[in-house]
């Protein structure tokens, strides 16, 4: 073969190459990107069946109506009587700026849509749909109300949940929008410097402070050989850095209960290095940080890089729930579900049901264990500390009377100079029926003072409002 | 009653495409096969020498030999090559009993057997190059 | 390479088939609205495309492949514009007509005329008349101006200058000792292929001007024995591709659409974010003939018909067609090997090197592979300057696929 042929099968085995790219491209989109891509608010097919569909609408889990459609002008409109407090559960469907939130998530439900094209089609021709499909929510519209109104406005997250089923009761995230009023707003909550867009509850990564001393807790139970006991003089040096208690308080000769009931810095520094990084890292895998939590609205993944590089610093901060560790509320809700549930941790869930128009239930989202925490021994150990810190500890704010409270406050530092306020906790300690998370961001006071009594008015809400 | 058909036949088309896409593929594959075919399954066969670019007229790289062939400048022959030193009946390749014998047509030129003009009639043997006009040829007997 | 016993009776029944099933769901979809014209030149496809590959079986001993492969293609064309816009649907079978008579026109033509490398100053001088006359008489459609109308038939000379360019290497690059004797010889081609692409690039004719660059390089490579000038031409390229990103605003509106094209959705990414759309929702099966949108899709008829037939007909039958096009690039490339005549050899590659590489361009720039730039799709496209000048070149490459006769190529060399 001469060189000018070999040449030739080169350029040919390039264009080969180049339309086999084609095909695995194509593919690639299609298998892959499609799905998005189709979503997307400038489709024009999206559309389409808005025009001859009433859209479904949303109900809370006693079926108040949060949200529908009604025909004007030949065209359905769709409206939502609670404005702000819904925007990032709920979200919106409107032509101009596209759907998001639930809207987003189940647009075909509500549609009564198929996913499957071909199914669709067939099934059009034997019965139009005309009418979509209504979502019932887990979430208590008067919870919600509440615990949004707890906040006080000021920029926070509260998730309060059924630690045994994953119904998702509130879920509040401040500063919200006012869906029913976008097209005045927009400009405005696009540059709002506090991302008002933003779902703090799912997508904000906070340092979750001493809250992260449960997961530090159940490290050290699973550690067999760690020393449990331990002098604290008020402050620590590790690897050069000095470690302080809060205002710099000695608590003496402490066990890990009573450490954890006096949320004692020193001590969960100390034990942390002997733990190891490793041991930290697997249980904070198996409580779902460093993890995707499959939720029915777009989540960031909390983060504890042990894979990275980590020094002893970084793992004593880590231990306190400082330096390189983030956290969503969500995740934290999760984190106190699964102390609650005996060390199970059950997907978190949004939508009960749906519903078809002839009030027939089309599909229900029935619990699912996402992950095994810890085991129930350990669980029920923890449990008796965090029941301790609410008696005698940091939690006492949180106290109900004739009622065991489970909890651990936070008082997170952070860049902006001003402390985030946490707490997380369950109750009723023997047979929980609710988990809560709160953050009040930025707030400059501990979480024992300002985020303990509202989580405490959640749990009395829940425990005597919802029954089922 | 329209949709009805449009998705049956939207299945049917996509079947017909890659069908005819598979079925011209395999034509073209059977082509290949048919023009190397015959250095792989004819034992007997001419191989061309010369560089086939370098020629100025039409002469395949292979000629497979069963029983005689007759090569010239003539289209009556079973190789043509349009060589104008080439004369119209050139040489041809007889076979006798598992023997290929080379034999000079009473060409201008003459036919040369490892470069050695022939006269009379040659046994040829595997390896032995076989020249005329311009073009020589090796022949192949495994 | 005509090797007897092998007919492509199957494939072209398979064509047949897709044809008819075709026009009988057309029919049903227009339901009363069919009028026996529309009838009448329905039934004609069918029997000009069955025929036409029937009666090239008989006449041409060359390849059977590549016409069959075309008309697989077009076919899949005709049905999706039909289906858009009957009226257009029509006119494109009526170029499709004129096309294949064109097919057959060229391929006698160049079976019975020879001596077509010996013409390379009058290609030069054509190719240099048809851009003045696109500057003079050109109308500027969709950002480019590439169109001249006479009398109310607008046609692309871009089209036709794609041809001459073709049979410009191949005259050059079969006889390059003529060249050589010159001073500076092989870089007054450069220059005059550098000069048409610099013409299309004022004529904003991007897509041409990287079709025009493709052959070039692709043959330079394959012929040119001063291996510095394919150096030269790629790092020109190079240059020629940062200059123009910072010169010229249509370059970079382009690029930065093809980055990002959902940052721009409401200007510069509308177009390839409708094609991505259409093929999104097609899924791999496709919504039915029918049963898409295609309207939303601007230009649909023309560079955006692959999306529309990835919607209607699915993905599948879009890789169904890139696969039809690589084996027309490998049935050609064959040719070009199997050619022993130099100058046709090289004609078989430019023409294969011109569908390959206008293909790829316009898939690629649909699916937002590679950046977008207009360009019709070979032979499914609606548009009469395209089918024609593919069918004028696919005429060419059927002759290729011929032996040439070898008396008259032996006097050629002696000249």
């Amino acid at each position: 073969m001469n060189k000018e042929t070999k040449r030739i099968i080169v350029v040919l085995v390039g264009f080969c190459l180049m339309f086999i790219s084609l095909i695995v491209y194509i593919s690639y989109f299609q298998v892959f990107k499609a799905e998005a891509v189709k979503n997307n608010s400038y489709n024009k097919r999206l559309w389409i069946n808005e025009e001859s569909i009433l859209r479904g609408s949303i109900l809370d889990r006693n079926h108040k109506v949060l949200a529908y459609s009604e025909k004007k002008d030949d065209l359905y409109k769709r409206y939502y009587p609670y404005g702000r407090l819904y925007s990032h559960i709920i979200g919106y469907s409107y032509r101009e700026y596209g759907k998001v939130g639930l809207e987003l998530q189940y647009n075909n439900a509500l549609l009564n849509i198929n996913e499957n094209a071909a199914i669709n089609e067939i099934k059009n021709l034997v019965i139009p749909t005309t009418e979509g499909n209504n979502l019932r929510l887990t979430i208590d519209h008067e919870l919600q109300n509440k615990a949004r109104g707890l906040l006080k406005g000021k920029k926070g997250s509260i998730v309060a949940m059924n630690p045994v089923t994953g119904e998702i009761y509130a879920m509040v995230s401040l500063p919200d929008f006012d869906v029913s009023n976008l097209k005045e707003d927009w400009k405005e909550i696009s540059e709002n410097p506090n991302s008002p867009l933003v779902n703090r509850a799912t997508q904000g990564l906070y340092a979750p402070g001493s809250t992260f001393k449960i997961l530090t807790t159940v490290a050290a139970l699973g550690t067999p050989n760690l020393d449990k006991d331990y002098d604290c003089v008020g402050s620590t040096k590790i690897n050069g850095y000095i470690f302080k208690d809060y205002q710099g308080k000695a608590h003496g000769h402490i066990d890990l209960k009573q450490a954890l009931v006096k949320s004692c810095n020193t001590y969960f520094t100390e034990k942390s290095i002997e733990i190891g990084k490793e041991k930290m890292g697997n249980v904070a895998d198996k409580f779902l940080i460093n993890g995707d939590i499959p939720f029915d609205l777009p989540t960031k993944s909390s983060q504890y890089p042990y894979k990275g590089n980590l020094d002893k610093t970084d793992i004593a901060a880590s231990a306190i729930g400082q330096g390189k560790v983030l956290v969503t509320p969500l995740n934290m809700a999760l984190v106190a579900s699964g102390i609650a549930n005996g060390g199970e941790i059950v997907k978190p869930i949004l939508v009960k049901e749906i519903i078809s128009k002839n009030d027939k239930v089309m599909k229900s989202y029935n619990t699912e264990v996402l992950s095994q925490g810890t085991d129930p021994i350990t669980a029920e150990k923890v449990k008796e500390m965090m029941v301790e810190v609410v008696k005698s500890g940091t939690g006492t704010n949180a106290r109900i009377k004739n009622i065991e409270v489970a909890g651990k406050t936070g008082t997170a530092e952070n860049a902006s100079g001003k402390s985030h306020a946490w707490f997380v906790g369950f109750a009723p300690a023997k047979e929980p029926k609710v988990a809560v998370a709160v953050i009040l961001e930025e707030e400059g006071s501990t979480g024992g003072k300002t985020a303990a009594p509202i989580a405490r008015d959640i749990m009395i809400h829940v425990i005597n409002n919802i029954k089922d | 009653m329209y949709n009805i058909l449009a998705i049956l036949f939207k299945y049917i088309f996509i079947i017909i495409i890659y069908l005819f896409i598979f079925s011209i593929i395999r034509l073209i594959y059977l082509d290949i096969r048919s023009m190397e075919g015959i250095s792989s399954d004819n034992r007997v066969y001419l191989k061309l020498i010369n560089r086939k670019e370098s020629l100025p007229y039409k002469i395949k790289e292979y000629y497979s030999i069963d029983k005689n062939i007759t090569l010239g400048r003539n289209n009556q022959n079973n190789i043509v090559v349009k060589d104008p030193f080439i004369s119209k009946k050139h040489f041809q390749i007889i076979e006798d009993e598992g023997e290929y014998y080379l034999e000079d047509l009473n060409s201008a030129n003459g036919t040369h057997l490892n470069g050695d003009k022939i006269f009379d009639a040659m046994q040829l043997e595997d390896g032995d190059i076989i020249r005329a006009g311009q073009i020589e040829f090796l022949f192949v007997n495994r | 390479m005509s090797k007897k016993g092998i007919r492509p009776k199957s494939p072209r029944n398979l064509l047949f088939v897709f044809e008819i099933l075709a026009l009988l769901l057309l029919f049903v979809y227009e339901g009363d609205k069919i009028d026996r014209l529309t009838l009448g030149t329905g039934i004609g496809l069918v029997i000009i495309i069955y025929l036409s590959n029937y009666i090239l079986t008989k006449i041409s001993y060359g390849d059977n492949y590549i016409f069959l492969i075309v008309t697989m293609l077009i076919s899949i064309g005709i049905v999706m514009i039909y289906r858009i816009d009957s009226s257009l649907g029509i006119k494109q079978l009526i170029w499709l007509s004129i096309g294949i008579f064109l097919f057959f026109l060229t391929y006698f033509i160049l079976k019975y005329i020879r001596g077509w490398k010996n013409f390379i100053y009058l290609y030069i001088i054509a190719s240099y008349i048809l851009f003045f006359i696109t500057f003079v008489f050109g109308s500027r459609k969709g950002g480019a101006i590439n169109w001249v109308s006479f009398g109310g038939i607008a046609f692309q000379p871009a089209e036709i200058t794609k041809l001459l360019v073709i049979f410009i290497l191949a005259s050059y690059y079969s006889d390059t000792s003529r060249w050589k004797e010159l001073k500076y010889g092989p870089y007054y081609l450069m220059g005059i292929i550098y000069s048409f692409i610099l013409l299309l690039f004022l004529q904003r004719d991007l897509g041409t001007a990287l079709v025009f660059y493709g052959i070039f390089i692709m043959i330079q490579f394959i012929y040119e024995e001063d291996r510095k000038l394919v150096l030269y031409n790629i790092g020109l390229f190079a240059i020629g591709g940062i200059l123009g990103y910072t010169l010229f605003d249509h370059v970079k509106i382009r690029f930065q659409a093809w980055l990002n094209p959902w940052k721009y959705i409401e200007r510069q990414g509308y177009q390839i974010t409708q094609s991505l759309f259409a093929i999104a929702e097609g899924g791999f099966f496709g919504r039915g003939l029918g049963l898409g949108y295609p309207d939303f899709i601007p230009v649909v008829y023309t560079d955006f018909i692959f999306s529309a037939i990835c919607e209607e007909m699915g993905v599948f039958t879009g890789i169904g067609i890139i696969m039809l096009f690589m084996i027309l690039v490998y049935r050609g490339f064959k040719i070009a090997i199997s050619q022993e005549s130099l100058f046709y050899k090289i004609l078989a590659l430019g023409i294969s090197i011109l569908f390959g590489i206008q293909s790829f361009i316009i898939l690629g720039g649909v699916l937002k592979m590679i950046p977008l730039t207009g360009l019709t799709l070979p032979f499914v496209s609606y548009g009469g300057s395209s089918i024609l000048s593919s069918f004028i070149a696919l005429g060419v490459l059927q002759i290729c696929s011929e032996e040439i006769k070898i008396k008259e190529e032996f006097d050629e060399q002696r000249d």
